[in-house]
């Protein structure tokens, strides 16, 4: 498993589309200076774009990366040859997944840095009104990869039952989207405003899909980051939980799909 | 004669038409109607899933958008006021709400509202509403108790409101002005000071240059008007009477040199002493009356 996790790595920094992707980073340059801007908030601005161009390289990364490794693996026929070899679908399939892991840790920990450099100058240049707290901008970023570690895993789920690339990267960008507004859904629906206005069928389907879907928006610390203030950390040590529960699902459930699977 | 390649008469005459064509679409796109650029955007309820986890910058983007729009709009009024378009003030109302609905932190939206909402489109209640939203969130922020307290006393004369306020922008910020504010400036005589306090508060820190460039404006106004509200006192005193005009204050020699309205309109008093000016404190525009920012 651990030569599958080194070999999944090695082949993403050899992939173009990573290479692609990563040409993103320039982008970093510019936060300075687009941050400057704004009226009243420089230093916030800059580690808006900073975490935000951070979750959106990881987003890319996690949907087209992690969608398409299994996909290209059969596509090339390379995945009958390893399978020869003393090795089962599952440590295949999860050497994989803790590859695409690494490998999104690492490029969170790269782009980290570059963010901490890019508010560093700025709030250098325009001194904030809140000081930035540097361990919860770190832990926004720390949460921000587990949230995309868990679309891998989605993704990867979705890959086992796929012939084609198509349901991975589309299914993996639905789930995200609507996994960012199923809390919203939920709360609205067992409102007391919604009680006339919702039929009640709708009631147990939105529950069912709530529990269902992934709950990403817990993952989301950027509020936090940008205007220094304390997150929850109870409720950090229950999202991180969550993680380590749902993932494990979703990893079990791709492991016993890609075991019965037919391979021809 | 050697036949020349089809794409390569495709690229060249593509290449001919988009040199002739450049330049008329450039000018035709510089000079849209402003309208047109602040242009129409979806509302928040469909903006909000999906703008999925970036609802922060999807915030950003929105006041980037008025505050541009609006740079271009001042650029215009203080270029040629005689051909100004009036500001569509409802429509970046509307984009600022919709922005602190994606994130209610966003102080750059506050503040920018407040600029206009108040002075230019008297909408007071609506800045009132939006400035309290904020305080909800923004619980360390002395700004937003300080503009809501300027606006009621200000503009609402809700002189018990704005004491209120005023203590609290005193207690988060720490500065005892803003306690004393309340009562040392809440009388009708003291108003001028009072705009003139809360303007420089205002202009300080700004960055933006058509904010900037609005801010000096009216302190000037407001600076110009205290000078002659001096005048008056000192003549009044003197004479046991009101000045007839403001001629009178600089043919006595109380008041040198003679005022200048930046705004472009000629100062003249009340029958009560008043100090106004004939452009209302706001550039001209071509329609309606947006900006009739009293005194």
């Amino acid at each position: 498993m651990l030569n599958i996790m080194m070999i999944t790595l090695k082949g993403i920094f050899r992939d173009r589309v990573f290479q692609g992707i990563m040409v993103l980073t320039v982008l970093f340059l510019f936060i300075p200076s687009a941050a400057s801007l704004s009226m009243r908030q420089v230093p916030e601005l800059s580690i808006t774009l900073s975490l935000s161009l951070i979750s959106f390289i990881l987003l890319l990364l996690s949907v087209f990366l992690g969608a398409t490794s299994l996909w290209k693996d059969m596509e090339r026929r390379y995945t009958f040859s390893v399978l020869s070899l003393p090795i089962s679908r599952s440590s295949y399939l999860l050497g994989r997944f803790f590859g695409l892991a690494l490998f999104l840790v690492l490029t969170a920990a790269f782009l980290g840095t570059a963010a901490c450099l890019v508010i560093k100058v700025t709030s250098g240049i325009y001194p904030p009104d809140r000081p930035v707290v540097w361990s919860w901008l770190v832990l926004a970023i720390v949460f921000a990869t587990l949230k995309y570690i868990l679309l891998v895993g989605v993704a990867l789920l979705l890959s086992t039952v796929s012939t084609s690339f198509f349901l991975p990267i589309f299914g993996t960008i639905c789930a995200f989207l609507a996994s960012g507004i199923t809390q919203q859904v939920y709360e609205y629906v067992n409102s007391p405003a919604a009680a006339e206005a919702v039929p009640p069928l709708l009631k147990p389907i939105v529950a069912l899909l709530y529990y269902l879907l992934p709950n990403l928006s817990g993952f989301d610390l950027k509020v936090n980051a940008i205007y220094s203030m304390a997150p929850n950390l109870v409720g950090l040590g229950i999202t991180a939980g969550y993680f380590v529960a749902y993932t494990s699902i979703l990893l079990g459930a791709a492991a016993l799909l890609f075991n019965r699977r037919e391979m021809k | 004669m050697k036949r020349i390649p089809a794409p390569a008469i495709l690229l060249v005459s593509g290449l001919l038409a988009y040199c002739l064509l450049i330049s008329p679409f450039v000018q035709y796109m510089r000079n849209k109607p402003i309208e047109e650029k602040l242009g129409f955007v979806p509302s928040v309820k469909l903006i909000k899933p999906f703008s999925a986890d970036q609802k922060e910058l999807v915030g950003v983007s929105l006041v980037m958008k008025v505050l541009m729009y609006y740079g271009g709009v001042i650029d215009r009024v203080t270029s040629s006021p005689e051909l100004a378009e009036q500001a569509d003030l409802q429509g970046m109302s509307r984009l600022l709400h919709g922005a602190v609905q994606l994130d209610p932190y966003n102080m750059d939206a506050y503040y920018f509202a407040q600029g206009f909402l108040t002075w230019d489109a008297r909408q007071f209640k609506v800045a009132n509403d939006l400035l309290e939203y904020g305080m909800k969130y923004r619980k360390w922020d002395w700004y937003l108790p300080f503009f809501s307290g300027f606006n009621h006393a200000y503009f609402l004369k809700d002189y018990a409101k704005a004491a209120e306020l005023y203590k609290r922008a005193g207690d988060l910020s720490g500065v005892n002005l803003y306690k004393s504010l309340a009562g040392r400036y809440m009388q009708e005589s003291g108003q001028t000071e009072l705009a003139i306090v809360y303007l420089t508060a205002m202009d300080k820190n700004e960055k933006n240059p058509a904010m900037k460039k609005s801010y000096q404006t009216r302190l000037k106004a407001f600076r110009e008007v205290r000078r002659i509200e001096v005048a008056r006192d000192l003549f009044s005193q003197k004479h046991r009477a009101l000045p007839a005009s403001v001629d009178q204050l600089v043919k006595t020699g109380l008041l040198r040199p003679v005022p200048v309205d930046p705004y472009g309109g000629r100062f003249y008093l009340e029958e009560d002493g008043k100090v106004k000016s004939t452009s209302k404190f706001a550039f001209p525009v071509t329609k309606g009356e947006t900006s009739n920012a009293g005194h």
